[in-house]
């Protein structure tokens, strides 16, 4: 009894999960606002900056750095700002506010497989978004990348998870759907800053480079530029990043409710 | 103290467990005591439910009627008493229980944008041997809306997705909570003809309801509950004899008849008159009573009505009758 039991759970361990990665997809393309703002606005910012001629000249007489160029890191680090604010917290706060993940949880498969589905299609969301800047900056604007490949994937990496941790933080500690785009709205902007969508870090005071630089997307955003430039990124930035990750998915658990 | 008192209550626990269970009941409740900080949900109640029955729990809001039957699903754990599901304890067969048990929840809801057939599909593969989802949408006559989104149904459409979402897993015991609440009267009635239609096929039916007329028309047994603790467990009719008050029984003599021959009977309260009717009051089989009273003095009952006391007069007598001992309690303490 016991043993034909488990070969069942066996056989079918991981197909819920898949039918809940496709349930959570379609959903995704049916309200797509995370594709709107997490794919489609970088790829939007990407062809408005390459637009800009002033944009596509030197910084300064010594490098042939452009303002386009330093734009790339930035617009990467835009997509995991809008995904870990919008993308991954709003559909689970829902999923909790209307009882969907209590649903869940009185079938045999457990709500956290619903919670896993939904940081699979963020994460597929985020590569796309990735890509696309990518391969169209270099393809089309012919922004000169220079890959440290192992460090681009280290700081990439290390990005999503901490701008991911703090998605799953928003979704742990706001109540209702209301209280979760307060919050989203409430760190948009100074996230946006922080990152250099307004102006890149380069052209500001010092002062707060430094701010900029402990926060999880200016470290994003200088190590994914040393690592785009052909090295690999100093281990502030890294280390950063890991530690706001601690510090989100900490709270992230402690927080966490189902219902 | 506290630690007597738990081991106490874990060796009457296990003691129980011990206990040769009945075939023919397969839900047993055990003295199950849930709160919540200092809010009691459920103090002390009992039952045991027999397969195939439509076991009825109502009792006003708050009584703790969700917090019995969420245990009994196992989605909470009581912190003391035990339930056994088959034999199955919620707490150690997690996955089994689930297996066997589908779910529909009081106020839970769909993501908007899913489409019928999508919920479906997705459940059915959360279960080791579900049932055909097309045949299911088709019993429970919702097969036309399989390609609607969930936020495009209408309130009846989605309780019978409800239903349908706590069938698709093909459970043995199924748990409806507040199921008709909100809907028309003839999505009511329509939904009442569906329960009936799932215990056909052999699914043992725990229905938590407010509703008295729901429980009178579709329960075999029901447990009231008040404030945490069962306070009558029977059938609806014999609740609603036993607890509902008295007979009212009308009708148009064809003669005068003398009070007297009718006040003498045995179990008539009242003897009253209204225009050319008589209205008599009165408990047990007092019907008969006055009927063969009436032919014995040569008097023909014309238009014959009686109102005997019904599910929601027990209802209402039993929680407030209880809720008097309790208040008494309380100030005497």
């Amino acid at each position: 009894m016991t043993a034909k039991d488990s070969d069942v759970t066996l056989q079918k361990s991981s197909k819920p999960f898949w039918e809940l990665v496709k349930i959570q997809g379609k959903l995704v393309l049916r309200e797509p606002y995370s594709i709107i703002f997490g794919v489609a606005m970088p790829i939007f910012l990407l062809i408005l900056f390459g637009s800009v001629p002033t944009f596509r000249e030197p910084i300064s007489s010594e490098t042939t750095m452009t303002v386009f160029d330093l734009y790339l890191p930035i617009l990467l680090v835009t997509v995991l700002i809008m995904i870990g604010l919008l993308g991954l917290p709003i559909p689970v706060v829902r999923d909790r506010e209307i009882g969907w993940l209590r649903r869940i949880s009185t079938t045999p498969v457990s709500p956290a497989n619903l919670l896993a589905a939904q940081l699979t299609i963020n994460i597929i969301l985020a590569t796309v978004g990735f890509v696309t800047l990518v391969v169209g900056s270099s393809l089309i604007f012919g922004v000169n990348i220079v890959f440290h490949i192992p460090g681009f994937f280290l700081s990439i990496a290390l990005a999503t998870i901490a701008m991911f941790s703090l998605g799953i933080l928003i979704a742990a500690v706001a109540p209702s759907q209301g209280a979760a785009n307060g919050m989203m709205m409430a760190l948009l902007y100074p996230l946006l800053f922080f990152a250099g969508v307004y102006v890149p870090m380069q052209v500001l005071p010092s002062s707060l480079q430094t701010v900029a630089s402990f926060t999880p997307v200016g470290a994003a955003v200088k190590a994914l530029e040393s690592s785009m430039q052909g090295n690999f990124p100093s281990i502030t930035p890294l280390l950063v990043m890991t530690a706001y990750t601690a510090v989100f998915s900490y709270i992230a658990i402690h927080y966490f409710r189902w219902e | 103290m506290f630690n007597t008192e738990n081991l106490a209550k874990k060796l009457g626990k296990s003691n129980r467990i011990n206990e040769p269970t009945n075939r023919s009941h397969i839900v047993t409740v055990d003295s199950i005591h849930k709160q919540y900080g200092a809010t009691i949900a459920v103090d002390d109640v009992s039952f045991s439910i027999a397969e195939g029955e439509i076991f009825g729990i109502i009792g006003p809001n708050g009584a703790g009627k969700t917090t019995t039957v969420e245990c009994i699903s196992g989605l909470r754990i009581p912190d003391s008493g035990s339930i056994t599901v088959y034999g199955l304890n919620p707490r150690d067969n997690h996955e089994e229980i689930r297996n066997i048990v589908g779910v529909q929840l009081q106020e839970s809801s769909l993501p908007p944008r899913i489409k019928v057939w999508e919920a479906l599909n997705l459940f059915a593969s959360f279960y080791p041997d579900p049932l055909n989802a097309h045949d299911l949408l088709e019993s429970l006559g919702i097969d036309k809306k399989r390609n609607a989104r969930f936020k495009q149904l209408s309130g009846g459409q989605k309780q019978r997705l409800s239903i349908a979402l706590a069938l698709i897993g093909n459970p043995k015991i199924a748990i409806l909570d507040e199921l008709t609440t909100g809907l028309d009267p003839e999505a009511r009635r329509e939904t009442w003809t569906l329960i009936e239609r799932i215990r056909k096929r052999g699914v043992t039916v725990i229905l938590v309801t407010h509703y008295m007329d729901e429980a009178e028309r579709l329960c075999d047994r029901v447990a009231l509950i008040n404030h945490g603790r069962v306070i009558a467990l029977d059938t609806p009719a014999a609740l609603a004899a036993k607890e509902g008050g008295e007979i009212h029984m009308q009708f148009m003599p064809s003669a005068p008849v003398d009070d007297k021959v009718l006040t003498a009977l045995p179990g008539v309260v009242s003897v009253e008159h209204r225009g050319n009717r008589i209205v008599v009051a009165g408990s047990g089989d007092v019907t008969t009573r006055v009927l063969s009273a009436l032919l014995k003095v040569g008097v023909q009952a014309a238009d014959v009505q009686v109102k005997s006391g019904n599910l929601e007069d027990a209802f209402v007598k039993l929680t407030q009758t209880n809720d008097k001992i309790i208040t008494r309690e309380v100030s005497q303490q």
